[in-house]
């Protein structure tokens, strides 16, 4: 192994500058960061690296660079005890850190145990090889055909954390997880919190482009947080306008507020709320749950409506036509499914 | 990824809002003092919003900001007094607020989203949606049962 370790050490050098010109830099810090580990004979995740060939470990530590390609995970040949305490390190860093970081480090781990679960597979291909020279030409035809499906992000934050271990190359207990930055970016805890506040900031954007409709097609925070708020107002404003209405009417009301809840207890989900009101008001046979589908459907229209006239005296048969534009009817009716 | 709370049970919100709403209404009604007014709107509108609000529950800050702005409107005008004015510091990230100023008129408009940061404010906004469309629909139900 040792001379294996002394030969493997320049050749990373020479072997960066050599194949690969190109925006070298970046990595001299990555590298740096593994080559100091102690090479230790009981297999643990460095010299199982050095196992490799070293262009192609080479390759897998350079892979930083090149973002255009998609890149593999790394593949330790023979070392199953690797991917089962890659595994391991990835519940303990999941269960170690601290809130903010475990959303990065739970989507790193969830993404790193199917990364990793593919290598056992392909170390016992490994295995059944015999010569090292076939073995090392399945290893580069495999990888090969691997970059082509990986998905950049996840093999680099496997890579993160399987190049932890290797940086640690103790035992099984991690203080706290590394997480790497990527290529450009810094990776000082404050703008890894940042990072970290800005994709939920982005999660909570998507959840209110799914609730507003009409934008989904909208690309661009700006123009979303504009229909948002135009939602918003829209959606006051007909209440405002409700209310007023229900004033007019409110003294020739009868609430049946006992026939309300007892309704109210006894239908399923769908009827409860037809259930509120006494018969007498009902209109017979009218008031299926298709029908009031269709009026909250109708009512679903209402912004579009109210935007448009932006007039709060509008005749009565404005809010009891039941004649509305077909496209926002079937939005609103899949926001209802949505919800419902 | 730290996902939102799920958007809530609508029917389950209708149903309570509905009962609320009406509880509140028929006490309306009942009052002296109401003729063919502005006051009656009003104080239809602020049934609607604190029905809303109660039935929405103490979790969310919106429906806390809507039951403390009516707690203390009815308490000023029982008693008459001239309000303060609280300047509470808001906590803008310069750096989120891309835009024209819209973060801001998104704090306008949520009840109690001056005093939020913005992450919250993104979620209080999905979560006061949908209770709004839940009250459209239900008082717009309301008012076509009770005058076919």
């Amino acid at each position: 192994m040792e001379p294996n370790v002394k030969a493997v050490q320049p050749q990373f050098r020479s072997g960066i500058s050599g194949p690969k010109p190109g925006g070298m830099g970046f990595v001299f810090d990555d590298i740096h960061g593994l080559i100091p580990g102690p090479p230790e004979t009981d297999g643990t995740s460095f010299t199982a690296l050095l196992e490799l060939p070293p262009p192609q470990a080479v390759e897998l530590l350079v892979m930083e660079d090149f973002p255009a390609k998609s890149m593999p995970p790394p593949i330790f040949p023979s070392n199953i005890a690797l991917s089962d305490r890659a595994s391991m390190f990835s519940i303990f860093a999941s269960a170690d850190n601290p809130p903010d970081s475990t959303n990065i480090i739970s989507a790193s781990s969830s993404m790193k145990i199917d990364s990793v679960k593919q290598e056992p597979l392909e170390s016992e291909h490994h295995r059944n090889s015999s010569s090292p020279a076939v073995s090392n030409q399945s290893l580069k035809s495999i990888k090969r055909k691997e970059r082509e499906k990986k998905v950049k992000e996840s093999s680099k934050k496997s890579k993160k954390l399987e190049a932890n271990e290797a940086s640690d190359g103790s035992g099984e207990q991690l203080p706290y997880v590394h997480v790497r930055a990527r290529r450009g970016q810094a990776t000082d805890s404050h703008s890894l919190a940042e990072r970290a506040r800005r994709e939920k900031i982005n999660a909570r954007m998507k959840l209110l482009q799914d609730l507003v409709p009409g934008c989904n097609k909208i690309s661009g925070t700006a123009m979303v947080l504009d229909e948002i708020i135009n939602h918003v107002q829209a959606l006051q404003r007909q209440v405002e306008f409700l209310s007023m209405r229900l004033a007019a009417v409110n003294p020739r009301i009868d609430f049946n507020l006992d026939a309300l809840l007892a309704a109210e207890s006894e239908s399923s989900i769908d009827n409860s709320y037809l259930g509120m009101f006494p018969p007498s008001i009902w209109l017979e046979g009218q008031l299926n749950g298709s029908r009031q589908q269709q009026s909250w459907l109708i009512d679903g229209v209402h912004p579009s409506r109210v935007d448009d006239t932006s007039n709060f005296i509008t005749p009565d048969n404005s809010l009891l036509s039941y004649d509305s534009p077909p496209n926002s009817v079937s939005l609103h009716s899949s926001q209802l499914k949505m919800e419902l | 990824m730290t996902m939102n709370i799920l958007p809530p049970n609508s029917s389950a919100i209708k149903t309570r809002f509905a009962v609320k709403f009406i509880q509140a209404m028929k006490r309306l009604s009942k009052r002296r003092g109401m003729g063919d007014r502005y006051k009656r709107y009003r104080a239809t509108r602020a049934a609607a919003c604190v029905s809303m609000a109660s039935a929405v529950g103490p979790e969310w800050a919106w429906s806390r900001a809507v039951l403390r702005k009516i707690k203390r409107r009815r308490l000023l005008r029982q008693f008459r007094v001239s309000r303060k004015r609280r300047l509470i510091e808001r906590t803008t990230n310069p750096r989120q607020n891309l835009g024209f100023g819209q973060e801001e008129d998104l704090r306008g408009l949520v009840p109690g989203g001056k005093g939020m940061d913005y992450c919250s404010l993104l979620s209080e906004t999905a979560h006061y949606i949908t209770c709004l469309q839940a009250q459209v629909q239900v008082m717009a139900d309301i008012l076509h049962r009770s005058s076919p």
